[in-house]
């Protein structure tokens, strides 16, 4: 039967395999934990405890040093203290008794007291209880009730006098000590900072620790006894209003960039190596104080990458460079991670994130690069043939060609199609053709017929003018060299002949400059009587141009005429320009007919074709293919589609929807890609056999390395990526202030005039500040929107002694005026739109001392009363101040009397002198300052406003530009050299108040 | 030769077209199922494949390439993405228990030959109670699966992909590994057949076998020759059916499901020619020249009479035929149950040729009812 020991196999060999294989398996349970705790931020961790600890040692030699000797005479006083103290042992030693005896006492009636309480509780319940059943039984039970309750309060007054002995000894205690306690709370405050350092120390640093303190050390990181309270841990930031889409949900971010960047948000690291460096711009980032702290904003909104990630692989750092990607493959083995959608953002491109939040403007303090991305986006007109939603371009970058005919000849036009930099050697019109893909012959040869067959259109059905009369309207060039770089010309155009002189796009300040065309070979491109009709009134040929109306008279405006028809361009002049190769024409009329029509068809169609509707026909064609109507408007495609890609999302779209096209030297990023399409922009079509009309089709912008960076950052920018509405900057959402934004972009008022701290360059190369246009530092707090508005309508005289003048731009309606105003008003956070009359009474206190203050300062010495001229010579004039009332705020005029260099550095407006306290309690006082002053003791406030009110109350005539123009036209603006400059200075520092 | 020519040797040999045939030609020579495929078996030596000295070339061959894979820059790539790990694990296992099956197989062949038991009558070591020695023997394996299972997942990381987005699906999408084959089989029949039927069939046959074997001999020892046919028509199934599609589907297919040889890049710009037409159009239009008639029926007509012949009128034929004996040891239920079950594993190599030859879409075209054969 059943044999018990009945084995075919060695059960001994199996016992063997069975211990082996358990061995093994033990192993590797082993190696499980070791894996699953030896993680990569765990080593910088310890590595970091270590520099913390030299730091923190360095810290308290220091802390140590300062405070060597400031401590001995606590000592003494301490010892001291004590020696009294001691002396006094026996009372303490009694009161200390007695303390204990009432304890006992304390303890055993509170005991007692509670036990009484919860009885009583009991009653309380039962007699509510039968309240709300028979008022009989309530009776009975309220008795019973109020009994207890008496003896209750029995208990209780015992125990509260036990109570008040134990404080009164405790108190007599405590005053024994009181000498010493104080002493040590002053050597506390010395040591305060020591204390702290060693506090810390003691914490860290295992070596200054108690035995039982490093045991705890050890275990608290031991494997699972690290649930508790582990020293080595993730650092993480839960960031609820930054969330990482994951396509069905998104997730917060949840940021453990801090588990290794460990001193990112401590100044004491900033000399440490990476990652335990401190973050570069803790004033704008990380501090609670900044204003973006670390936990509503965490690292990944600006940075991205995985935020999860605690090793250096895993949270997707992204180089920089290739000398970084080099660097980091040998230091930590780098490599991509694959399959995580926003790996971080090279450091060059950070400033893409600012976007997300900052989207209504390209001024934003301290992110410079993207603000130059989408001014160069606007410049080149992207917008015209990429549809960007987040920056939507105002208006078309190029001029209307819609009567060219008036302005230029087809020649010219043809050659400045073909190579637009042969003309200007910094035009912002882009090359089309003669591009990397465009270089077989036969390519070649039909971009020519292109470009004849583009002008040829451009140019149907119109007339050309031919010059009429040039000397009519030719004045004195050197007369217009100055009006050139008086009137304001220069707040938008150079007239540069060196491609090293010229401004370079590179910063926004420069760029202003460019906001017109470099004013050169003029004599080559237009006639003298176009140029001077332009001049006068430029939006009579160009509804939709940006050129404002400076006012000129004839005489200045044929004076700068002939000082920019002098330039010709005679290597221009003298190429060829393109024409149409008949056999090209035919080709290219076939191919066209052919996208639309079967080839037979095509064919009868071209062959009914006279060579002048071929040339209409392709040049319409090309024109659309080419997608000039993005930046020009043209006859015949005004409500033409663009023809480019989308860019609304493009920073967020996959890398896979990119072509890179057929070759592999190219890095898979978006970045990489970008930089590329923008240097090279036909660089994808490379090794393509494409046919002609599907060739890659950008032009080449000719941006510099710096610009592509910029452009590049701009469109990383353009993503899907969302923040909380908590996180958006405060200016951030009304549509109105981003528009604003624009058309200030769009007609250059940074041209002349500083805003949001930036532009302005007019001002530096006219030289001081008070006679260039005015900066509008809180010009939304500062000016009345309806006289505003005015203004902008019909510029007057404001400032009576500047040459250079605000145009009229007739081309900008009241709606675009509204909107820029409160654009000025949400910089200021100023939201009043509507204002009634500044109401004061005359005569009051405030008035009266206001009066005595003006007399006293002497406003008259510069300012206009109406007609009334100010006292000093013209270099020092100063507003109307009749026109106060209708221009300026009242709230405003008081912050700017009190500090006008605050808000208009280098300003010749002094504060007014308003007399302090002391000086009004003299006995001559009322003698010297009136009597209305003094009653104001001092308060200034009160004397601002009593200024304000007068200034009010001045009467005279608002609009005085007629009779300012007329002093100039007598005598000229010759005051404006420096000699006199320095003069006015002197004046000022030499006036007595 | 030099190594790039070995290179583009195999990358040309592995063409699903190539490799396919290559292997539905060999098999039968490989494991003949008749006296003919036996003599040529024989006589060409690839016998020696089931012997000690083939089993070792094969882990060789098989070991090389994924030698010269490793190195491979493109095929790299494919090889080490832990996805494919378990890949490499079958083709060796597979390649080790067949071999191993058929040389156990061959030893008792040749000792019944001469008149001996089967080795498994002989051998006293192979014998092991249930308890202790078997269950024992599986504690112990377990263990050292489990470890082997640890050890994996320290040293290779989950093959977690980004987040799924429905409107940007990878490309090549991928099933899991196991489910390659089948995903290869959607290449050639609509998914109700390749993703529903096929793989119903493939569980209910393999459940069936036990009814429909009706085969006393090479019962509880390896043998090959006792039933040979049996064997061949199951390895077949397995291997070229169901493991070659599955290393065509890892290692071969790449962006746009195209082939791409395991040493070539897999550029997202291949274009493959790939103008197939349905059986109707074959028939109206290219016999006929006329256009496909309206009826969907009438249209489809030739579909569904070739689809008939060959699913009902062909087992009948057959019965009366070639296989009249096999239809009488079988007897009428079990012999339509085998022909139902054969026809159908035989429809997918028949329509695989029948894309590759005649670039044939559907044998049956219902779009408007989603119905294709």
């Amino acid at each position: 039967m059943f044999k018990n020991d009945e084995r075919y196999w060695d059960i001994n060999l199996l016992n063997k395999w069975f211990a082996i294989s358990s061995i093994v398996f033990l192993a590797t349970m082993v190696w499980t934990f070791i894996d699953d705790n030896d993680d990569e931020f765990k080593d910088y961790q310890r590595e970091f405890r270590k520099l913390q600890i030299s730091i923190t040692e360095e810290k308290l030699n220091v802390e140590i040093e300062d405070v060597e000797g400031k401590t001995d005479k606590y000592d003494e006083l301490l010892s001291k203290a004590q020696i009294e103290y001691d002396n006094q042992s026996s009372l303490i030693n009694s009161i200390n008794d007695e303390l204990g005896i009432l304890r006992a006492g304390f303890y055993k009636v509170n005991l007692k007291f509670a036990e009484e309480k919860a009885k009583l509780d009991v009653f309380k319940f039962k007699l509510e209880n039968a309240n709300t059943k028979s008022v009989e039984k309530a009776s009975d039970i309220k008795k019973v009730y109020e009994e207890k309750t008496s003896d209750f309060n029995i208990i209780k007054l015992e125990k509260e006098d036990f109570e008040i002995k134990i404080s009164k000894k405790e108190k007599r205690l405590k005053g024994l000590k009181t000498s010493m306690k104080n002493i040590q709370d002053e050597k506390d405050v010395i040591l305060k900072k020591v204390n702290l350092s060693k506090n810390k120390l003691e914490i860290i640093d295992r070596s200054k620790m108690s035995f039982m303190n490093k045991l705890g050390d050890i275990v608290r990181d031991l494997p699972i006894l690290d649930f508790m309270s582990p020293y080595y841990k993730v650092h993480q930031t839960v960031v609820k209003d930054i969330h990482y889409d994951v396509n069905f949900a998104a997730m917060p971010a949840v940021d453990r960039c801090t588990s290794c960047h460990l001193g990112i948000a401590n100044p004491d690291f900033v000399d440490a190596e990476q990652p335990f460096t401190t973050h570069p711009d803790l004033d704008l980032y990380l501090t609670s104080k900044s204003p973006h702290p670390e936990e509503s904003f965490g690292c990944t909104s600006c940075h991205s990458g995985r935020s999860r990630g605690t090793s250096f692989i895993s949270s997707a750092h992204t180089p920089n460079n290739p000398e970084q990607m080099k660097d980091w493959k040998e230091k930590y083995h780098w490599k991509p991670v694959k399959h995580w959608l926003q790996p971080m953002l090279p450091t060059r491109y950070t400033q893409a994130s600012c976007f997300k939040c900052h989207q209504n403007t390209s001024d934003l303090a301290g992110a410079e690069k993207i603000n130059l991305g989408l001014t160069l986006i606007d410049r080149s007109g992207c917008n015209g043939c990429h549809v960007s939603g987040n920056w939507k371009s105002s208006g078309k970058s190029g001029p209307d060609l819609r009567k060219l005919n008036e302005k230029s000849h087809p020649d010219w036009v043809s050659k400045w199609i073909k190579n637009p930099r042969s003309f200007r050697y910094n035009t912002r019109m882009p090359h089309i053709f003669e591009q990397a893909n465009q270089e077989k012959p036969n390519i070649a040869k039909r971009n020519i017929t292109e470009i004849a067959s583009i002008t040829h259109y451009l140019f149907e059905n119109k007339t050309v003018k031919r010059p009429n009369n040039p000397s009519k309207y030719l004045g004195d060039p050197s007369n217009g060299e100055t009006l050139f770089s008086a009137v304001g010309c220069m707040g938008c155009h150079v007239k540069e002949q060196e491609p090293s002189q010229a401004p370079s796009p590179t910063t926004f300040k420069e760029l202003t400059k460019l906001q017109g065309p470099n004013l050169i070979g003029m004599g080559s491109k237009v006639s003298p009587e176009w140029l001077f009709n332009w001049l006068k009134k430029p939006h009579e040929y160009m509804e939709s141009t940006r050129m404002p109306d400076l006012r000129l008279s004839d005489s200045d405006a044929r004076d700068i005429t002939a000082y920019l028809y002098d330039n010709k361009n005679y290597d221009f002049d003298q190429l060829d320009p393109p024409v149409a190769d008949d056999e090209v024409l035919d080709e290219l009329t076939l191919d066209w007919l052919m996208k639309m029509n079967p080839e037979k068809y095509a064919r009868e169609k071209a062959s009914k074709m006279s060579k002048n509707d071929k040339l209409s026909f392709i040049g319409e064609k090309s024109i659309r293919h080419y997608g000039c109507y993005g930046c020009h408007n043209i006859d015949g495609f005004m409500d033409a589609k663009p023809i480019g890609v989308e860019i609304t999302q493009e920073g967020s779209k996959p890398v896979d929807k990119f072509d890179f096209g057929l070759y592999h030297d190219i890095p898979h990023t978006i970045h990489d890609w970008i930089e590329n399409k923008l240097r090279t922009p036909r660089i994808y079509d490379r090794g393509k056999e494409s046919e002609p009309l599907d060739l890659l089709r950008m032009p080449n912008f000719h941006f510099t390395e710096q610009e592509i960076e910029a452009v590049t950052m701009a469109v990383l920018s353009f993503n899907t990526d969302k923040v909380g509405e908590p996180l958006l900057a405060h200016n951030n959402v009304p549509e109105e202030n981003k528009e604003g934004h624009r058309l200030v972009k769009k007609y250059n008022c940074q041209g002349c005039h500083l805003i949001e701290n930036r532009g302005g360059q007019l001002v530096e190369s006219i030289g001081a500040p008070e006679y260039g246009p005015p900066n509008l530092n809180s010009q939304g707090r500062k000016t009345n929107p309806n006289w505003l508005i005015k203004f902008f309508n019909n510029p007057m005289t404001v400032r009576p002694n500047l040459q250079v003048r605000m145009p009229s731009f007739h081309q900008i309606n009241d709606k675009e005026w509204d909107t820029i105003i409160k654009y000025f008003q949400s910089i200021d956070n100023e939201n009043t739109g509507y204002r009634a009359p500044h109401q004061f009474v005359k005569g009051s206190t405030k008035y009266n001392a206001g009066d005595k203050i003006h007399e006293l300062g002497a406003c008259n010495n510069c300012h206009f009363y109406g007609e009334t001229f100010p006292i000093q010579t013209a270099s020092t004039w100063a507003p109307n101040l009749a026109l106060t009332k209708e221009r300026l705020n009242p709230e405003w005029v008081i912050d700017w009397m009190r500090a006008p260099g605050e808000i208009m550095p280098g300003t010749k407006m002094p504060a007014p002198y308003l007399p302090t306290p002391d000086v009004l309690e003299t006995d001559d006082a009322i003698d010297i300052w009136g009597r209305d002053l003094v009653k104001l003791k001092g308060n200034q406030d009160a004397m601002l406003e009593g200024l304000r009110d007068y200034m009010w109350d001045i009467q005279g005539k608002t609009d005085i530009s007629d009779e300012i123009k007329a002093y100039f036209d007598e005598n000229g603006y010759d005051f404006t050299s420096g000699e006199d400059d320095e003069d006015d200075e002197d004046e000022w520092d030499d006036e007595d108040w | 030769m030099n190594l790039d020519s070995i290179k583009s040797a195999i990358d040309w040999l592995s063409a699903p077209t190539i490799s396919f045939t290559i292997l539905t030609v060999i098999f039968p020579f490989l494991f003949p199922p008749s006296d003919w495929f036996e003599k040529v078996h024989r006589k060409f030596g690839l016998w020696r494949t089931w012997t000690k000295p083939g089993g070792m070339i094969g882990m060789v061959l098989i070991t090389a390439f994924f030698v010269i894979g490793y190195f491979d820059p493109y095929f790299n790539k494919t090889l080490t993405k832990a996805d494919n790990f378990p890949i490499v694990l079958m083709i060796y296992s597979m390649w080790f228990l067949i071999w191993l099956g058929m040389y156990k197989a061959y030893r008792n062949d040749a000792r019944i030959e001469q008149g001996l038991k089967p080795e498994e009558y002989n051998d006293p070591d192979d014998k092991v109670l249930v308890w202790p020695d078997l269950v024992y023997i599986e504690f112990i394996a377990l263990i050292l699966f489990q470890v082997f299972l640890i050890v994996w997942s320290i040293l290779v990381a989950a093959p977690i992909e980004e987040p799924a987005n429905p409107a940007a699906t990878p490309n090549p999408s991928k099933a899991p590994w196991y489910f390659l084959g089948l995903q290869e089989m959607l290449v050639y029949y609509d998914p109700w057949i390749a993703g529903v039927l096929l793989p119903t069939f493939i569980i209910v046959g393999m459940m069936a076998i036990p009814y429909m074997d009706i085969n006393k001999k090479g019962d509880g020892y390896y043998s090959f020759k006792e039933r040979r046919v049996g064997m061949f028509i199951f390895m077949y199934g397995w291997v070229v059916l169901w493991l070659f599609l599955i290393v065509i589907g890892t290692f071969f297919r790449g962006p746009n499901w195209n082939f791409f040889g395991p040493f070539e890049y897999w550029d997202l710009h291949k274009v493959e020619a790939l103008t197939n037409v349905n059986l109707s159009e074959i028939l109206w239009v290219k016999f006929l020249n006329q256009g496909l008639p309206t009826n969907i029926f009438v249209r489809e007509s030739v579909g569904f009479l070739v689809t008939g012949l060959y699913l009902f009128v062909l087992p009948v034929i057959l019965a009366k035929t070639v296989l009249k004996d096999m239809y009488k040891a079988y007897g009428p239920t079990r012999f339509v149950s085998i022909m139902t079950l054969g026809l159908v594993m035989l429809a997918l190599p028949i329509k695989m040729y029948l894309r590759w030859v005649f670039n044939l879409k559907y044998i049956v075209s219902i779009p408007e009812w989603f119905f294709n054969i």
